[in-house]
């Protein structure tokens, strides 16, 4: 046990500080050696509690097309979609609930277009994880002279 | 909880490039109001469909409520140099 802690604990029975107070403390110590250790992830990130990364809310996509692109004069058109991480989390839940057959068939046809992905060997937990690391994601797309179009996709 | 409430704007340019536009509050509780009936009629119907297809109809009725209820705070805006047009659930 680290000295800080120990110190926390004696504090607490010695009734110099409330449970709370000690509680706060202890999160707050365990945030910090959680970040001098360099392992503040978004999966272990506990919310709120301070030296923690906090979790992402939404997914945004955010498109600006020239008017080469769009046909329309005057300027770029611009699209701005923010999704809630919730909505991405419940439309994995449907894809769990995709028939064997269809998996099956799923997987002939990526296959058959040379793309090597079993969905069957997906599970919910594996597509849990990778939403959870989505808030590292950030896709920037920018189009040469030819295309002028900007795609950012990124989490916030 | 699902969305109550949908908040659409519309704007677009007039003649001499001023912007105008509306902005109206749709009551989704009415639809989903509205909806409802529809809902519970068609309930044994997906149910049966389910069992016909070897899927689980709790999960899928579990899973529709986790999306509809996770459709608060989406936001939609498209902006083209005539009409910007953005809605907003809450």
């Amino acid at each position: 046990m680290g000295d800080e802690r120990r110190q926390v604990l004696e504090m607490l029975a010695a009734g110099k500080i409330s449970a709370d107070e000690a509680e706060r403390l202890l999160t707050a110590l365990e945030g910090g050696a959680r970040d001098g250790a360099g392992g503040a992830t978004a999966g272990s990130a506990s919310g709120g509690a301070p030296g923690t990364k906090a979790r992402p809310k939404y997914l945004r996509v955010l498109v600006e097309a020239d008017e080469s692109m769009t046909g329309l004069k005057g300027g770029t058109t611009t699209v701005n979609v923010r999704v809630p991480m919730q909505l991405l989390r419940a439309g994995v839940r449907l894809a769990g609930l995709i028939p064997q057959q269809a998996h099956d068939q799923l997987d002939a046809a990526f296959s058959k277009h040379g793309v090597p992905l079993t969905l069957s060997q997906i599970k919910p937990e594996n597509l849990e994880e990778l939403i959870d690391h989505l808030d590292d994601l950030t896709v920037d797309v920018e189009g040469k002279d030819g295309n002028p179009m900007k795609v950012k996709v990124f989490c916030e | 909880m699902i969305p109550w409430g949908a908040s659409v704007r519309v704007q677009w340019r007039n003649r001499t490039g001023r912007r105008r536009g509306f902005w109206i509050w749709v009551p989704l509780f009415l639809v989903w109001l509205v909806l409802l009936p529809v809902v519970l009629v068609l309930f044994p119907v997906v149910a049966l469909g389910c069992l016909f297809v070897h899927l689980n109809a709790v999960r899928l009725y579990g899973t529709a409520w986790g999306i509809v209820s996770s459709l608060r705070k989406t936001l939609v805006e498209v902006d083209t140099p005539e009409v910007r047009v953005c809605v907003r659930l809450a």
